[in-house]
């Protein structure tokens, strides 16, 4: 691979000024963290892309030393995800730790051959929020979020497990943008380079599983949602109907994993329906 | 009265207000008076709900300020020798809540504008929160010169700068808690919602011939980032000062007075403008909206509101019909 070649692709329309992208995320992080009472972070660092770009950002925020890094691999975990994580936290200089959550998933499903492949994944990544959280405790940090928005988008995620967290720094950029943003910060090159995968099983990536790839996707979502294009106009663009079919209904479907879960409204004033206050407001500092 | 001053010294507190946090606030608005007040500042602008922070929701009612308030008369006594915007949830007698910015002056509360227009889409709730203002006017200052208050959704309707002028402002201050937003990198400054403002606010400044005080906060509510960039756009439409964007600051701007005359004098559109045309006008235009008068110039079809009728007939609800052979 030449040095020209370009680390990612990168749709003209997605690109953002990442410096603007760094000092926004920047004050969000230090003000989430202010608002609550903290003054540290910890997050789980997979080897991917996005938790790195994540642990970048919040090392430039707060300083690397006020952030605490999880690698929790399991046993069919790629080796290669753990160094490049390692990598990670050696470059930063951020406090790490290492939790092996197979004795957990493991002792969970024992001998129960049958568990699915999606029923084992959504499981481990809510043993890794529950290590997460109980971190959160002996750290003195919030969980960081670091699901992107095209996941979300699109319910790549496990609702209450890799969505679980205090605040979210990353959410609102398509993986597109997660990459431009990544480059710019330093996210070692191999890194930015890599295939994105949920590192189930040896050999899966996010790509040859949604069957297209990420540039295309982005793009779609960006047209569809952000710009408010009908379905006949982003065909008129150039994407298949199917796709924007299956996108569209992909999309419609995660919702509920976007939302907070609704309340049954019995009493006069009700959370989240005609109660309504800033997450952090005066008073909810931790004490 | 000082009578008409050659330079005035505008102070911008860009500052980044404590969400929920009265009292906190109040304190900062002390300190950036006095700050101001040793800078030479005459006229000193902080943004909108510099006092309370903005996304306030429920507790709108909680931190609002009736206009006798004795924090209120405070913050005004601490004007002594100087102009200053502030704004604040004010409750009326009969408690509605509104967005306001007040004008004070060398101790006095000189006047109080009420945000007339309250964004209720997107990332805006405000209707559900406040009450809008029904009262535009432009007021003498201290200063010499007539100013014009605006509380930021104000300002992306077109009457109200133009209302302002013709009513005496030469000076259009506008105090806002803008959101950035859009961060495309083919922005001007990187952020979408920067060059709209900067586009607007230039544009009303050559149009009403008038000085542009533009007064954003920055900082962090909850998932929102106020983006700053406070401008003074002189009455050519050349931004004479562009605050820098997201840091927190008392930025001060000397303006000179004599410009308005020059740019008044030289592009006289002010004095060109048909204000009876346009009531006149937009009296036909609200009768016609309301199904009241036939527009004379519409398609036959053509839905009130709008000239151009669909290329199908559109069954109209009973009401709405036409009366036969009408």
């Amino acid at each position: 691979m030449s040095a020209a070649t370009p680390a990612f692709e990168l749709p003209t329309e997605l690109a953002i000024d990442t410096d603007v992208a760094r000092r926004v995320i920047g004050e969000f992080i230090r003000s989430q963290l202010r608002q609550a009472g903290f003054e540290r972070a910890v997050l789980g660092l997979s080897g991917g892309i996005d938790s790195a770009l994540v642990a970048y950002l919040v090392a430039e925020a707060i300083g690397a030393e006020r952030l605490l890094c999880v690698l929790m691999p399991y046993r069919t975990s790629s080796p290669a995800s753990r160094t490049d994580a390692e990598t990670v936290v050696a470059r930063l200089g951020a406090a790490a730790e290492i939790v092996d959550i197979t004795p957990m998933v493991d002792g969970f499903f024992g001998s129960e051959t049958e568990a699915s492949p999606l029923r084992r994944g959504n499981f481990m990544a809510r043993q890794r929020m529950a290590v997460l959280y109980d971190r959160s405790v002996t750290w003195g940090g919030l969980v960081v979020g670091t699901g992107n928005k095209t996941e979300s988008l699109i319910g790549y995620t496990t609702v209450f497990g890799d969505n679980a967290c205090a605040f979210n720094p990353v959410g609102d950029l398509y993986k597109s943008q997660v990459r431009q943003v990544s480059a710019a910060i330093g996210v070692p090159d191999e890194i930015v380079r890599k295939a994105p995968s949920a590192d189930l099983w040896p050999g899966q990536t996010d790509e040859s599983e949604a069957g297209f790839s990420y540039p295309e996707l982005d793009r779609l979502l960006f047209w569809r949602i952000d710009k408010r294009r009908s379905v006949d106009e982003v065909v008129a663009l150039g994407f298949s109907p199917e796709m924007v079919a299956r996108v569209d209904r992909m999309v419609a479907g995660a919702e509920f994993k976007r939302q907070v879960p609704p309340i049954a409204k019995l009493g006069p004033r009700t959370a989240g329906v005609d109660y309504l206050y800033p997450r952090r407001r005066p008073g909810s500092e931790r004490g | 009265m000082l009578g008409r001053m050659q330079s005035v010294r505008v102070g911008l507190a860009q500052i980044a207000p404590r969400l929920g946090l009265l009292e906190a606030n109040l304190t900062r608005h002390h300190e950036l008076i006095d700050e101001a007040r040793a800078g030479g500042v005459d006229l000193l602008v902080f943004p909108e709900l510099g006092l309370t922070g903005y996304q306030l929701q429920d507790l709108a009612a909680e931190v609002s300020l009736r206009l006798d308030d004795p924090r209120l008369a405070e913050l005004t006594r601490a004007t002594k020798g100087l102009s200053a915007v502030v704004s604040f949830v004010e409750e009326s007698a009969d408690h509605r809540l509104f967005i306001a910015a007040a004008l004070l002056e060398d101790g006095e509360l000189r006047h109080v504008h009420r945000k007339l227009f309250l964004p209720t889409y997107g990332l805006f709730d405000e209707r559900r929160f406040f009450a809008a203002g029904d009262v535009l006017r432009a007021v003498p200052s201290r200063l010499g010169v007539g100013v014009g208050i605006g509380v930021c959704e104000d300002f992306w309707h077109l009457p109200v700068p133009q209302l302002l002028a013709l009513d005496g402002a030469q000076i259009l201050i506008n105090v806002s808690s803008s959101p950035g937003r859009d961060l495309a990198a083919t922005n001007e400054v990187g952020l979408g919602t920067a060059t709209s403002w900067r586009t607007l606010m230039r544009t009303y400044a050559q149009l009403t011939t008038s000085f542009v005080i533009f007064c954003n906060r920055v900082g962090i509510d909850e998932s929102i980032s106020f983006w700053g960039g406070s401008e003074v756009i002189a009455p050519t439409g050349a931004a004479l000062f562009s605050a820098p964007l997201y840091d927190e600051g008392l930025f001060m701007v000397d303006i000179a007075t004599a410009d308005i005359r020059r740019e008044r004098i030289g592009l006289p559109l002010l004095r060109d403008e048909r204000p009876e045309l346009q009531v006149r006008e937009l009296e036909r235009i609200i009768a016609e909206r309301a199904g009241l008068a036939r527009d004379a110039t519409s398609d036959p079809n053509a839905e009130p509101g709008l000239d151009v009728a669909p290329g199908f007939p559109v069954p109209r609800p009973i009401g709405f019909r036409k009366k036969a052979g009408g």
